[in-house]
């Protein structure tokens, strides 16, 4: 398993090396988004937006003094989300318990980049794009 | 007992031989439409080579599988050449990616020339095609084009349009499209490949199998490059996938967000670590 993965990484560090375009999206991510700053978070959904360009979700979450915040995490729009199998009203509910995996916004916490989500159920899938889409090389080609 | 067994494993695997060879689209040639010509009727994904149902937007990329695409960087399959920008040119597409694509007109729901809705494999293309115009419909930013393939030349009207005026002819199997008429708004491929109202596109499409269209794009622009320069991905048809609403302005909060953003950008300004040409 360790191998398949390492292999992976691998194969995608080398055609990242000879193909060299990141992938785009509607916006640069490392504008507003530090790759640096990964985070795995779990709560409450407290409101779903679907809306383009992008869909929200809202979670409350527990931090380690007690209190609660709500975190704003930013997404796919309807259409890309729908074809990787949300489906509204179904998949995700407000009350439901969700864990994503984001990065953090560079104004600070409370605001994220969601890439992928656990239900309850265990069931994985991606609510957002990777770090990196729509930024471009850090050189022109 | 081996030759048994091997027996056995062919008559298990005879039925579903077939189904493989099928997705695989290794025996299926490129359809044609009655006049002879191909067809390429269709829903395809692009910067992707690979046969099938539609992928996620990183090829081979499945939620639950920790890949370093999850977690870094994500690549297109499209390839381009170096783009030979004009001096003045290379040094503002370079200032561009310094400040990570904030200026891209995309953030603002405004789209790009075909080359660059071509590479993205976030959203399918749909091409609808009859013996004399060939549409294509594209979900990113939900624009369109029409292709005539019976006019000589482009009207002498043109007002200055993001998509430009297309028309088309065939050159055997490939279709020819050659695009004028834009504007200097967007920018032809990510990364800040912007470009001029003198943008010049002559497109190459190739319907090789059932499964593929290989597409090949040349950019010239006098006032921005030296020289013209190519673009090329596999578009992958995708059945069963279909286009979907996409109305980008709808909530986009990135306006304000990202003008707000520039008004501190060395807190996200990348530097070059290899010096411009």
């Amino acid at each position: 398993m360790e191998i398949n993965s390492k292999l992976r990484v691998g194969v995608l560090l080398l055609t990242i090396s000879l193909l060299g375009a990141r992938v785009e999206a509607h916006h640069s991510f490392g504008a507003e988004y530090d790759a640096e700053k990964p985070i795995t978070l779990k709560g409450i959904i407290t409101k779903i937006e679907w809306a383009n360009p992008h869909c929200h979700i809202y979670l409350d979450i527990k931090e380690t003094n007690g209190t609660v915040k709500n975190w704003k995490f930013e997404g796919y729009p309807p259409n890309v989300l729908a074809r990787t199998g949300f489906k509204k009203d179904v998949t995700l509910k407000v009350g439901d318990t969700l864990t994503i995996f984001a990065w953090q916004a560079r104004s600070g916490p409370g605001l994220a980049h969601a890439r992928e989500i656990t239900l309850a159920d265990g069931k994985k899938l991606y609510f957002g794009p990777p770090a990196g889409t729509g930024e471009g090389n850090a050189v022109l080609p | 007992m081996k030759k048994m067994l091997l027996v056995t494993a062919a008559l298990l695997l005879a039925p579903i031989l077939p189904l493989v060879a099928q997705s695989r689209g290794a025996t299926r040639p490129a359809p044609r439409m009655p006049d002879g010509k191909p067809d390429f009727t269709g829903v395809y994904q692009g910067g992707t080579s690979r046969p099938g149902e539609w992928e996620f937007q990183v090829p081979g990329d499945q939620p639950g599988v920790p890949t370093a695409a999850t977690q870094s960087v994500a690549t297109s399959q499209a390839r381009r050449d170096p783009v030979p920008f004009q001096p003045w040119a290379r040094e503002k597409a370079q200032e561009f990616l310094n400040l990570r694509s904030i200026n891209d007109p995309t953030s603002r729901c405004l789209p790009g020339p075909s080359p660059r809705s071509h590479s993205v494999s976030l959203f399918p293309i749909q091409f609808v095609q009859t013996p004399k115009q060939i549409v294509i419909l594209y979900e990113y930013f939900n624009v369109f084009r029409i292709i005539p393939l019976d006019q000589k030349s482009h009207p002498d009207d043109l007002e200055p349009s993001f998509m430009g005026h297309s028309i088309g002819h065939w050159e055997g199997n490939t279709l020819v499209v050659d695009i004028t008429g834009f504007n200097d708004k967007g920018w032809v491929l990510s990364g800040g490949v912007f470009h001029s109202d003198a943008l010049h596109i002559t497109e190459r499409y190739t319907r090789t199998d059932y499964d593929t269209i290989n597409y090949e794009a040349t950019i010239e622009d006098k006032k921005v490059l030296t020289a013209p320069f190519k673009t090329s991905t596999t578009m992958m048809l995708r059945e069963g996938t279909r286009l979907r609403e996409y109305i980008c302005p709808e909530n986009n909060e990135d306006v304000l967000r990202l003008e707000k953003l520039l008004e501190n950008p060395e807190l996200f300004r990348r530097t070059p670590t290899v010096k411009p040409q």
